[in-house]
């Protein structure tokens, strides 16, 4: 168990350093100079020659390469040439945008995916589970932004319940948590509905039913936890996925978060910029997989022992 | 009078489905005196996992008990609520099933598992249950119980399953065990074993519905024998009688199709055909597909279960008669 911990962390350390590596390389194999478009068309060679040699820009690959990575070890990731301020914070105020907006969204899905799912098992091909399923469907095929308008247009502008926009409070955040958390939400209701539904078919709930279980109890102390497996490895790639940035719904709900940043950095050829919001992503996504590793073999016995 | 513990009187499940009406258990009687070992014999899909199932109260929907009635202790089982049925079961009548291997929860500790069912029905404190899971794992020969009870499923051998769910099965004392095929997972000496725990219980008090479609099985343990073809009983009697001389056609042929060792034979006999259809059984006998002699009365009229000799009853028209052969 220890030694596959170990291993998947190196693994990690592989994979991180591989994605700096080739985002690295992108950046500057991409046709056109990012001190033009920083400077405008009207800049003289003089100065952006200059510039070029001030950022380092005209050394050898390698060379720029080991003094980003080194830099980057101490926790200096440049400064955004559009910003002007240190890429290291940020990403550390856009960070906490996203983490907010994430956990929130993450809450209210899988509660709620939860929920669904299990109303829909129990409830199978009844009114309940139809009700239910429609709406993760819709939750599923509704594209985000459309979910986050019409939430912001009836909870927020008609009902004058939340803000429209804006993470002055935690209020602020509930419309883009459900706008973005609707669909993972969706995602997790049917996972759960279609998992506990083969769980239940098990030879293992019949044995629970035969001790004299009743349908709650069974459902609870031997279907959920082994139907859970499953959604938790969708959980995880969620929580990922909703860390790494959400550019619709911040965009939407005018949010600075990591989404919004990496456009950013996008549309202005900020070289660092790019790298850092790249590099968060990435370390975010292999750290929830690893972390989704972990949970399930501390849920699934036989995973711990193969270890 | 002997005392039965389970007597089962016409019991019919139908199942609804698209194609029509399905019954895998029409019109089963069947008692278990108490402290005798009683099995059930028969083919894949005759019906006597259903009948389990049915006297368990765990039918699976769109499947209803249709008629009949058990009785356990004389106590009527069918009209009971759901609530009242749970008491019972895993207390009073408790089922060990085919699959050793599938039938325990894997994230679960086996010993836990066994647990759960003491708590459930006696309410008493975690130490106590598990003192109690303790001394049931040792009388079913567990070895080590201490350190199997911290085990998970997927670290026990298919035997030791198997004990561990006779355990969870025997542990609140029940007045009958229902053995679905407990054997048929099991290799051959670990079958031995288990076979001999059956008959411990049975020793304690515990009377047993074995069902098998292992004849060897059968003739080892049991006291009485059913056979079952496509949901109906065709032939019952006492073990030695029914080894001794069958008389349906059935009942023959299931055991001319065993493989004997003894005496060189070169193939295995068959009973020809398949299993009917039972969205289109005959009107008459079910098993006139298949039988060598059936006289024309056969094809209209559904044979009757009828006594050749006290304690053999037999559903053939020809039964008793000779050239029934």
């Amino acid at each position: 168990m220890r030694r596959s911990i170990a291993q998947r962390f190196l693994q990690a350390l592989i994979v991180l350093v591989g994605v700096v590596l080739l985002t690295f390389v992108m950046l500057r194999v991409v046709p056109g100079n990012p001190i033009e478009t920083m400077m405008g068309e009207h800049a003289d060679a003089a100065t952006v020659a200059r510039m070029t040699a001030e950022l380092g820009l005209d050394q050898p690959m390698h060379r720029q390469f080991l003094r980003y990575l080194s830099s980057a070890l101490r926790g200096d990731f440049g400064t955004s040439y559009s910003l002007g301020k240190p890429v290291s914070l940020l990403l550390k105020s856009a960070f906490r945008n996203t983490l907010y907006l994430a956990l929130f969204a993450a809450l209210f899905a899988w509660i709620l995916g939860v929920a669904c799912g299990l109303v829909c098992a129990v409830s199978k091909n009844r009114l309940p589970d139809r009700l239910f399923l429609g709406f993760s469907l819709l939750g599923i095929s509704l594209p985000v932004f459309m979910a986050a308008m019409f939430l912001q247009y009836v909870l927020a502008f008609k009902l004058k319940w939340f803000p429209i926009s804006g993470t002055d409070s935690w209020r602020g955040f509930v419309l883009p948590a459900a706008a973005l958390g609707w669909n993972s939400a969706g995602q997790v209701a049917q996972m759960t509905r279609t998992s506990l539904l083969e769980t239940l078919q098990e030879d293992y709930i019949e044995t629970a039913r035969a001790k004299g279980l009743g349908r709650f109890g069974v459902l609870v102390r031997h279907a959920l936890r082994n139907a859970m497996l499953p959604v938790l490895t969708l959980m995880a790639i969620q929580f990922s996925g909703l860390l790494s940035g959400a550019v619709i719904t911040e965009t939407v709900f005018s949010i600075n978060g990591v989404g919004r940043l990496m456009v950013q950095a996008i549309s202005g050829r900020d070289i660092p910029l790019l790298q850092g919001t790249s590099l968060l992503a990435t370390s975010v996504v292999i750290l929830g997989s690893l972390l989704a590793d972990c949970l399930y073999s501390v849920l699934d016995p036989r995973i711990r022992k193969e270890g | 009078m002997e005392h039965n513990t389970l007597e089962v009187r016409g019991l019919t499940v139908c199942f609804q489905t698209a194609k029509g009406a399905v019954r895998p258990v029409d019109d089963v009687s069947l008692k278990i005196p108490q402290g005798s070992i009683v099995g059930v014999v028969g083919e894949s899909g005759c019906g006597k996992s259903m009948t389990a199932r049915a006297v368990m109260g765990l039918v699976r929907s769109p499947g209803k008990i249709t008629g009949g009635s058990v009785t356990l202790d004389g106590r009527e089982l069918t009209s009971l609520p759901e609530k009242e049925r749970r008491k019972l079961r895993g207390a009073e009548i408790s089922m060990i099933f085919q699959e050793p291997m599938s039938s325990l929860n894997p994230v679960m500790k086996v010993g836990r598992q066994v647990a759960e069912a003491v708590r459930l029905h006696t309410g008493c404190s975690r130490a106590e249950a598990r003192a109690k899971t303790l001394a049931i794992f040792r009388e079913v020969e567990i070895p080590e119980p201490e350190a199997r009870y911290d085990c998970y499923p997927h670290e026990l051998s298919g035997g030791l399953r198997q004990r561990v769910l006779i355990a969870m099965a025997a542990v609140c004392r029940p007045k009958l065990l229902i053995a679905d095929e407990p054997t048929t997972a099991l290799d051959v000496t670990v079958e031995a074993q288990i076979l001999k725990l059956l008959e411990r219980l049975r020793d304690a008090g515990v009377s047993v519905l074995l069902i098998s479609h292992d004849l060897g099985v059968i003739a080892r343990v049991c006291d009485y024998v059913y056979v079952m073809y496509a949901g109906r009983i065709v032939e019952q009697a006492g073990t030695g009688v029914i080894f001794d001389r069958p008389q349906h056609p059935y009942t023959r042929g299931l055991f001319r199709s065993v493989a004997s060792l003894r005496e060189g034979a070169e193939t295995l006999e068959t009973i020809p055909g398949v299993v009917p259809n039972l969205l289109r059984l005959p009107a008459g006998c079910s098993f006139l597909m298949r039988c060598p002699s059936c006289p024309a009365r056969c094809e209209n009229e559904i044979p009757p279960l009828a006594e050749t000799e006290p304690g053999h009853a037999v559903r053939c028209f020809l039964a008793g008669k000779e050239g029934a052969t």
